[in-house]
């Protein structure tokens, strides 16, 4: 979910319980002032009565006085709610009645003066019309600031965003702009460092690997090519067994510093030549490649493909699936059998195979060894292509020895 | 035919010097990128084996000015870095061929061999041995008039052999030549024996007697000049 859209709904939620509370703050704030006028209004009209009467013995012309009730006295002045029928539309209405007493002549009166009350349905309308409007203005303020906010305060900070989407590792880090806000420039100068170190990081792997790939094979290729004339001379060499142990081992140990230089090359994203593969045709070709060999075997390949589009590095898919494909071939048996499924979001290869009684979880690690000793490498190298494309792997071996690995594509 | 070969490794460019010279290819060898740079502009060569690494200088920048100077000659890269963008730029540069390191020498003698044939150099497509002949351009052996049916890896096979008459190819060196990188399959020997063993029962079918030998445990060899 986007900032702004975050901010939007954080800020309604907050500001509904500050309008409750102003609604209620609202309605009896009116409501009490309503009573205050009413009650003064009230007050004054007594005074002045009282006052006519003391004066004139008589009231006034105009006046409020709703009842007279004769030879009852009130010590004080009393106040009271009441509820009288409005001939005019048939409804209670409240009104507010002052209750006082005079002396007129000898005798006692209560007099009793009223005034219409505003009704409390009255007041919690115009509480909802002050509210409605107040939500109407801070809507639009609200909108107005967000955005402002949002685009001014977090420019740079979006700037950083893109910025560092659109890095590539490997590349040197980008130049964050200067800002005066103090958090965006520590997360620059922070974001800065640390991708720095991954670049230095990654250039020093890079050549560690280009070093020690040069010199180690450069003198393997010493070893190799001595050993390979001396084992040419054929007959006139004595020890051509050991000779051949020599051989052998330097084969080898090229082959395995091949692979692990492969996987650490892997390991530090070097291979990010992304682009929209055709993976149909880089599965067609690995089965030809492989043809031959399985044909010696008399493995049935038997293939169901269609088309699938990946975005990819076209060296590391042709590793991926030689790699599947060789290991389907290398352990499959002797007129055994290999299926291939692939669709646009999974590849299935299911092949026979030897029992294995082990975690098939362990034969994803680099060395796990197999039952004739040699290192497997080639399904630690899938195992690191799939996590660098979020694919999913597994690997499951029935009991009648049937291996099947798939790759779910979907990432995620 | 002559070589310029340059690689910063005096003890391997020893063996790769010795093993050329005794294909009778002219070799002249250069350690340093300044000394090779130098020939270059001196002296025209038919094929160029150059080593990417060199201590002082680069070898894409000898492909370049090879290229500028004498662009018919041939180029064979070495590297060690076996890396896809080297490869990728060695062969933009206008390389022809590149090879890792460790290599056979079979390997880079049949890599020379094939060069020079693409280019038409020896103004030949076709090796013969004992009879068989392998027209490299059509991809077709015929044992005299004979034409015999290979499968890609098993005329992959026989040139290789052709390439290194008399030289013992090591089962490695095969298995490497045929699968390249895809070479580790545990039991790659298998195929090569079964390979071999199907070459052998077409050349014998073919009426002629295979000159494919078996060095025991170590490989095969090519004999050039059967005894009987």
């Amino acid at each position: 979910m986007r900032l702004i859209k975050r901010t939007y709904i954080y800020t309604s939620v907050w500001l509904i319980p500050v309008l409750v509370i102003g609604s209620l703050f609202a309605f009896f704030i009116i409501e009490y002032i309503t009573y205050e006028e009413t009650d003064e209004f009230l007050t004054y009209e007594m005074e002045r009565l009282v006052r006519y009467h003391e004066e004139n013995n008589d009231l006034p012309d105009f006046h409020k006085v709703a009842d007279i009730i004769p030879d009852l006295k009130l010590e004080q002045p009393v106040f009271k709610d009441t509820l009288l029928l409005e001939s005019g539309d048939n409804e209670m209405v409240p009104h507010r009645e002052l209750r006082f007493s005079i002396n007129h002549n000898g005798h006692d009166f209560t007099i009793v003066i009223r005034h219409l009350l505003l009704g409390r349905d009255d007041i919690a309308q115009g509480t909802i019309f002050i509210i409605t409007g107040l939500i109407f203005l801070i809507g639009i303020f609200l909108v107005l600031t967000l955005n402002i906010v949002a685009g001014r305060i977090w420019h740079p900070f979006y700037k950083t965003l893109n910025k560092i989407t659109h890095h590539k590792i490997g590349s040197p880090p980008p130049d964050f702009d200067k800002t005066t806000i103090d958090e965006f420039s520590q997360l620059n100068s922070t974001l800065h460092s640390f991708l720095k170190k991954i670049t230095d990081d990654f250039q020093h792997n890079k050549e560690f690997n280009e070093n020690a790939s040069h010199e180690l094979q450069t003198h393997l290729a010493v070893i190799k090519a001595n050993a390979g004339k001396l084992l040419g001379e054929g007959n006139k060499t004595a020890h051509l067994e050991e000779l051949n142990k020599i051989y052998s081992a330097a084969t080898k140990l090229s082959q395995i510093q091949k692979s692990l230089l492969l996987l650490s090359k892997i390991n530090n994203r070097e291979f990010n030549n992304n682009e929209k593969i055709n993976f149909e045709t880089i599965l067609e070709s690995s089965l030809k490649t492989f043809d031959e060999v399985a044909a010696i075997r008399e493995i049935k390949i038997s293939k169901e493909t269609r088309p699938c589009t990946l975005l990819m590095d076209t060296g590391l898919a042709e590793i991926l699936v030689n790699n599947l494909i060789k290991n389907a071939v290398k352990h499959n048996i002797q007129r055994g059998s290999i299926s291939v499924k692939l669709t646009d979001k999974s590849l299935i290869i299911e092949n026979s195979g030897q029992g294995f009684s082990g975690n098939p979880k362990l034969l994803l690690q680099r060395f796990s060894k197999g039952k004739n000793g040699n290192i497997g490498i080639g399904l630690a190298i899938v195992k690191e292509i799939c996590e660098i494309y979020k694919f999913k792997l597994s690997y499951a071996i029935s009991e009648t020895n049937h291996h099947k690995i798939e790759i779910n594509f979907q990432q995620g | 035919m002559k070589l310029l070969i340059v690689e910063d490794n005096a003890k391997l460019m020893e063996t790769i010097t010795e093993t050329l010279e005794s294909e009778n290819f002219l070799c002249e060898t250069s350690l340093y990128f300044q000394n090779a740079h130098e020939k270059i502009f001196l002296y025209n060569y038919d094929v160029f084996v150059v080593d990417i690494n060199l201590p002082d200088g680069s070898g894409l920048e000898l492909i370049k000015e090879m290229k500028t100077q004498n662009p018919s000659t041939g180029i064979i890269v070495i590297s060690a870095r076996n890396s896809l963008d080297n490869k990728i730029e060695g062969l933009d540069l206008g390389a022809d061929d590149y090879i890792t390191k460790p290599f056979d020498m079979a390997e880079l003698v049949a890599r020379i061999k094939a060069l020079l044939r693409r280019r038409n150099f020896s103004g030949n497509s076709k090796v013969t041995v004992n009879g068989i002949s392998i027209d490299t351009a059509s991809r077709e052996v015929f044992a005299g008039e004979q034409k015999i049916e290979l499968t890609k890896s098993e005329y992959d096979i026989l040139l290789f052999f052709f390439s290194n008459p008399g030289r013992t190819l090591t089962k490695e060196s095969i298995a490497e030549h045929i699968w390249g990188d895809n070479m580790d399959l545990a039991d790659s020997f298998d195929f090569i024996y079964s390979h071999i063993k199907n070459l052998r029962k077409k050349i014998n079918a073919a009426g002629i007697n295979t000159p494919v030998k078996a060095v025991y445990g170590i490989g095969y060899k090519l004999d050039s000049n059967p005894t009987e």
